[in-house]
């Protein structure tokens, strides 16, 4: 769900629950900010929605009043990454339907671990770095604090296709420029994602 | 003769009583109970509706425009009716009514996309703020779009051009109509509260819309150019 407008994620569906998260309306990309719902309930004629957020410590969830956040979503896939076995696998209706081998961070700057999800996806940019697309996702290196907009982890092509699989990066997951772009045309921004 | 007419006054030769008769158990009780166990599958229509599912006979551009503003509303009531059952919060006579009306707007959906072809307008971006995730929120919505879509195409069929279209609203028409006097039943509002509706013009309509906030603009997943700032 899209975030509408400037709004707090709470430890519990309460307006005097702990604050865990203040969310804006866009990506540092410039993308709409969305966020993963996972449950909703009502609690005194407030309706409050439980989201996976885009914060650290990574795998922090709040509850969010539902009329800060747009339409709902739905979407039918699902990336597993594999720290271990350097594969990305996408799941449509929990079947697989892509697998290719990955990179992934460094040691010493680990790709995180747990469920995220797929933010936004970005093309035509200056950097042959990233190859020809990248997704962004929710999960943030919980070692590069300091990085320029906050150190989030994405998933996108590389200059340097030799390397994979092995652990190659800075915490982003590579992929060969071929299978990014096979990938993007199966998932869509929203997808959840979970690395292993 | 008051103004509202009683079947006597209407079935004078006893053909509709007859008909009924025909049709057999066709009680509250029976059609739910057949409604709960259905697929979400439609029946029946197909002649009609075969009439007009070739793009060609919309061809005039006026009616072409009627048709979009239609599926418009259509892919409104879709979406809001799927999403309310996906929700959860709905039971009973009530879930049963989101059921078989959102299969009935979906089928209404697709009717109209094949007939526009590729002169269908795409299907918006919606957010039901709620409305679907309360039963009681649901229900008042629900009153509202019904009777709100029956104004719609009343307001609409006079201005259509081609009789195969005309027949094919009318035919959705009436099926809005039922779906207004069912929502209002359960709402404890009069089903038919006057014996000639309103209709309502297209500008009036999608200022009604508008008000409601439902449809909006597709979240910005995508961007290009600059550099991604990821740790790489």
């Amino acid at each position: 769900m899209a975030v509408l407008e400037p709004a707090d994620a709470r430890l519990q569906p309460s307006s005097r629950a702990r604050v865990v998260a203040r969310l804006g309306t866009r990506t540092p990309e410039g993308t709409t900010n969305v966020v993963l719902v996972l449950t909703r309930v009502e609690r005194g004629g407030q309706l409050w929605i439980e989201a996976r957020l885009p914060v650290l410590p990574n795998n922090t969830t709040g509850w969010i009043k539902r009329e800060s956040l747009g339409g709902y979503n739905a979407v039918n896939t699902h990336l597993v990454v594999s720290t271990k076995r350097f594969t990305a696998t996408l799941y449509r209706f929990g079947k697989p339907i892509f697998t290719a081998r990955v990179g992934v961070g460094q040691s010493r700057w680990p790709t995180p671990t747990g469920r995220f999800y797929v933010r936004n996806k970005l093309t035509r940019y200056s950097s042959p770095t990233y190859g020809p697309l990248a997704f962004g996702t929710s999960a943030r290196s919980a070692v590069l604090t300091d990085w320029p907009a906050g150190g989030f982890v994405g998933i996108h092509g590389t200059n340097a296709p030799g390397l994979i699989p092995g652990r190659i990066s800075h915490g982003c997951i590579r992929l060969r420029n071929g299978d990014i772009l096979r990938l993007a045309q199966l998932m869509l921004p929203g997808t959840p994602l979970t690395i292993v | 003769m008051s103004e509202l007419l009683t079947l006597d006054e209407v079935d004078r030769d006893g053909a509709i009583r007859e008909t009924m008769a025909a049709i057999g158990d066709d009680s509250r009780a029976g059609f739910l109970k057949r409604s709960m166990l259905a697929t979400g599958g439609i029946v029946g229509g197909g002649a009609l509706l075969a009439a007009i599912a070739s793009p060609a006979q919309a061809a005039t551009a006026n009616d072409v425009s009627i048709l979009n503003f239609a599926l418009t509303l259509e892919y409104l009531e879709a979406e809001f009716y799927t999403e309310a059952v996906a929700m959860g919060a709905l039971s009973g006579e009530v879930l049963a009514f989101a059921r078989i009306v959102g299969a009935h707007e979906r089928a209404h959906v697709a009717f109209l996309k094949k007939a526009l072809g590729t002169a269908a307008v795409p299907k918006p971006s919606f957010n039901f703020r709620g409305t679907t995730e309360n039963q009681a929120k649901f229900k008042a919505t629900a009153q509202v779009l019904e009777d709100t879509g029956v104004k719609a195409y009343a307001g609409q069929a006079p201005l259509i051009d081609s009789n195969a279209v005309l027949a094919a609203a009318l035919s959705v028409h009436s099926i809005e109509a039922r779906h207004a006097s069912w929502i209002r039943h359960i709402n404890g509002a009069a089903p038919a509260p006057v014996a000639f509706d309103q209709p309502a013009t297209k500008a009036r309509i999608l200022a009604a819309v508008a008000g409601t906030q439902f449809i909006t603009g597709t979240p910005a997943m995508t961007a290009s150019g600059g550099s991604p700032a990821f740790t790489g």
